[in-house]
C-alpha cells in the first residue's frame, strides 16, 4: 500500500492501470532490439461516428504517432489516409495476401446487400462496407471489433435501425476480438494490439472480450460502492452518493473505467456525478435506457 | 439458494470459502481488496443464514424471505407498502403492474409464477433491466437469458402470480 500524498493507492489497481502501458513498453523495447517485427494494421470504418479513431488519437500510452510509426505499419484508415479515391482503395485491397491485423469500427449495414454504406469506388465499382469487411475479415490474422457498433451493433443498430446494421461478428465466420465501449478507450486497443504483437491473442471471456480490461464490473470497483451497500442513494445529479436509483448501469457493465479513467486518466462519469450509461455493455444503447430516471423507487436516505 | 439445493457438498464449499476469506483478511494490506473480500464474506454468510431460516420454517421454500448479500440491508419504506416476507400474497397481473418501481413504489417482477422484489437489486437500476421494466411477468424473458443460472434463489420472493 502506497500512502504518498496522503492518499492510498492499491498496488493491484496501480498494476492494472499500467497493463496497457507496460505491454506497449515491452513492444517498444523488443522492436528497437529487432526481436519483434512490426505488423500491418488496417483500420476500417463502417457505419459509425468515427468516435473510436478520435478516442485513439487522444491516447497517451503511447500516443497515436508512435502506434502508426513504430509499432505497426498503419496501412489504411479512411479519415487519416493521405491517399484518396482510387489510390486509397487500391492501397486497401492490395492488403489481402499479406499478414495483417484488421481493426474495425462501426457496424455493418446489411440492408439492400450493404448499399446503405459505400466506403469507396474501386475501378468504377462501388465497394460496400459489407463487402470490404467480409473480404478483409476472412483473410486477416486477427480481427478486432472496436467500439459498441462494431462489437454488437451499438448506436448504429439502435431502434428502428433503418440500415439493418449488425455487428462485425454477424458477417464473419471466425473469431473476432471485441472491445465494446462508446467509444473504446485508447488503452484497451493499444493494450490488445501490443499483446497480439508480443504473445498473440489475449485471453478472452465467453463474449470474446480481453480479460485484461473487461474482467470486473464497474460496480465492484466503484468508489461509491459503500453507499450502495448501506442503501444511501443519490436523488439528483450532483449528489455524491450511489446513483443506482437514478439508473446507474455500473452493476451490469464489465470494464475498468473506475481505475483507468478517461482523457489521459483524468476522470470518469461517476466521479463527475453522472451515472454510468453502460456504454461498454452489449446491448447499448437500447438495453441500457433510460440513462437517467427521476421517477424512482423510494429508498433515498437523507 | 433453496433448502433442497443446499446439499452437504454445497455447505462444505461455502464454509471453505468463508474460512478462506477469513484467512485472506489477515494478510491483505489493501483496503480495497479487503472490502471486496468482506463483501464476498457477507454474501456467503447470508447464504448460510437464509438456509438456516428456511430450515426452521415449514412454509414453502420458494416464497421465503431470502436475502441476497449484496442488497442493501435496510429496506426503505415505500408508498405502496412492500409485502411482508412470507405473507404468500397473490398478485393478479394488474396488481403486479402497480409495483413498477415508479413514484416511490417497490419494483416487483414475476418469474415462473413467483413474484420477486427487485427494488434494491443492483442489476435493476431505476427499476429497469436491459430494456425490461418492473411490474410485469417476465417468465419468458428470464428463460431466454438466465436459464440454469442461480439467480432466482437470491431474490426475495414476495408472493405468487395468480394464474387464470
Amino acid at each position: 500500500m502506497n500512502t504518498s500524498n496522503g492518499s492510498i493507492t492499491c498496488p493491484e489497481y496501480k498494476a492494472r492501470l499500467n497493463t496497457a502501458a507496460s505491454l506497449v513498453e515491452t513492444v517498444k523495447t523488443q522492436i528497437r532490439q529487432d526481436v519483434l517485427r512490426k505488423r500491418n494494421l488496417v483500420w476500417l470504418e463502417l457505419t459509425g461516428c468515427s468516435g473510436n479513431i478520435i478516442s485513439l488519437l487522444d491516447g497517451s500510452n503511447p500516443d497515436f504517432k508512435y502506434l502508426i510509426s513504430q509499432m505497426t505499419h498503419f496501412i489504411y484508415n479512411n479519415s487519416l489516409l493521405a491517399s484518396e479515391g482510387q489510390n486509397a482503395m487500391e492501397q486497401l485491397f492490395s492488403i489481402p495476401g499479406s499478414d495483417y491485423i484488421l481493426a474495425v469500427e462501426g457496424a455493418v449495414a446489411t440492408k439492400n446487400n450493404g448499399l446503405y454504406n459505400i466506403i469507396g469506388r474501386l475501378n468504377g465499382k462501388w465497394i460496400t462496407a459489407l463487402e470490404a469487411v467480409k473480404t478483409l475479415g476472412e483473410k486477416a490474422a486477427h480481427v478486432i471489433a472496436i467500439g459498441a457498433c462494431a462489437t454488437h451493433g451499438g448506436v448504429s443498430a439502435a431502434r428502428p435501425n433503418p440500415a439493418k446494421c449488425v455487428s462485425v461478428q454477424s458477417v464473419l465466420n471466425r473469431k473476432v476480438i471485441k472491445l465494446p465501449g462508446c467509444p473504446c478507450h485508447p488503452d484497451w486497443f493499444m493494450g490488445t494490439i501490443a499483446h497480439i504483437l508480443l504473445y498473440g491473442q489475449p485471453e478472452l471471456d465467453s463474449r470474446d472480450r480481453p480479460l485484461l480490461f473487461y474482467s470486473t464490473l464497474i460496480h465492484d470497483r466503484c468508489p461509491r460502492r459503500s453507499y450502495f451497500d448501506k442503501g444511501i442513494f443519490a436523488e439528483k445529479l450532483g449528489d455524491k452518493t450511489c446513483m443506482f436509483k437514478l439508473g446507474c448501469r455500473g452493476p451490469v457493465t464489465r470494464i475498468d473505467c473506475p481505475i483507468r479513467q478517461w482523457n489521459q486518466y483524468v476522470n470518469w462519469p461517476i466521479e463527475d456525478d453522472t451515472p454510468c450509461i453502460g456504454c461498454a455493455q452489449f446491448g447499448f444503447p437500447d438495453a441500457m435506457e433510460p440513462f437517467i430516471s427521476y421517477n424512482i423507487t423510494r429508498g433515498v436516505k437523507k | 439458494m433453496r433448502v433442497q439445493d443446499f446439499s452437504g457438498k454445497n455447505l462444505d464449499r461455502i464454509m471453505a470459502e468463508i474460512n478462506y476469506d477469513i484467512s485472506l483478511l489477515y494478510v491483505v494490506p489493501c483496503i480495497y481488496t479487503r472490502n471486496l473480500i468482506l463483501n464476498h464474506l457477507i454474501d456467503r454468510i447470508s447464504m448460510v443464514e437464509s438456509v438456516a431460516v428456511a430450515m426452521s420454517q415449514t412454509v414453502q421454500p420458494q416464497i421465503l424471505p431470502l436475502q441476497p448479500g449484496v442488497t442493501p440491508i435496510a429496506d426503505p419504506p415505500a408508498l405502496m407498502q412492500p409485502m411482508a416476507p412470507g405473507t404468500q400474497a397473490t398478485f393478479t397481473l394488474q396488481e403486479l403492474s402497480r409495483f413498477d418501481g415508479k413514484g416511490g413504489n417497490p419494483a416487483y417482477v414475476a418469474v415462473n409464477g413467483i413474484v420477486y422484489d427487485v427494488t434494491n437489486n443492483a442489476t435493476w437500476a431505476a427499476a429497469t433491466h436491459f430494456g425490461l421494466t418492473a411490474g410485469k411477468n417476465l417468465t419468458n424473458e428470464f428463460a431466454s437469458c438466465h436459464a440454469g443460472q442461480p439467480i432466482l434463489s437470491k431474490l426475495r420472493a414476495v408472493g405468487k402470480l395468480e394464474t387464470m
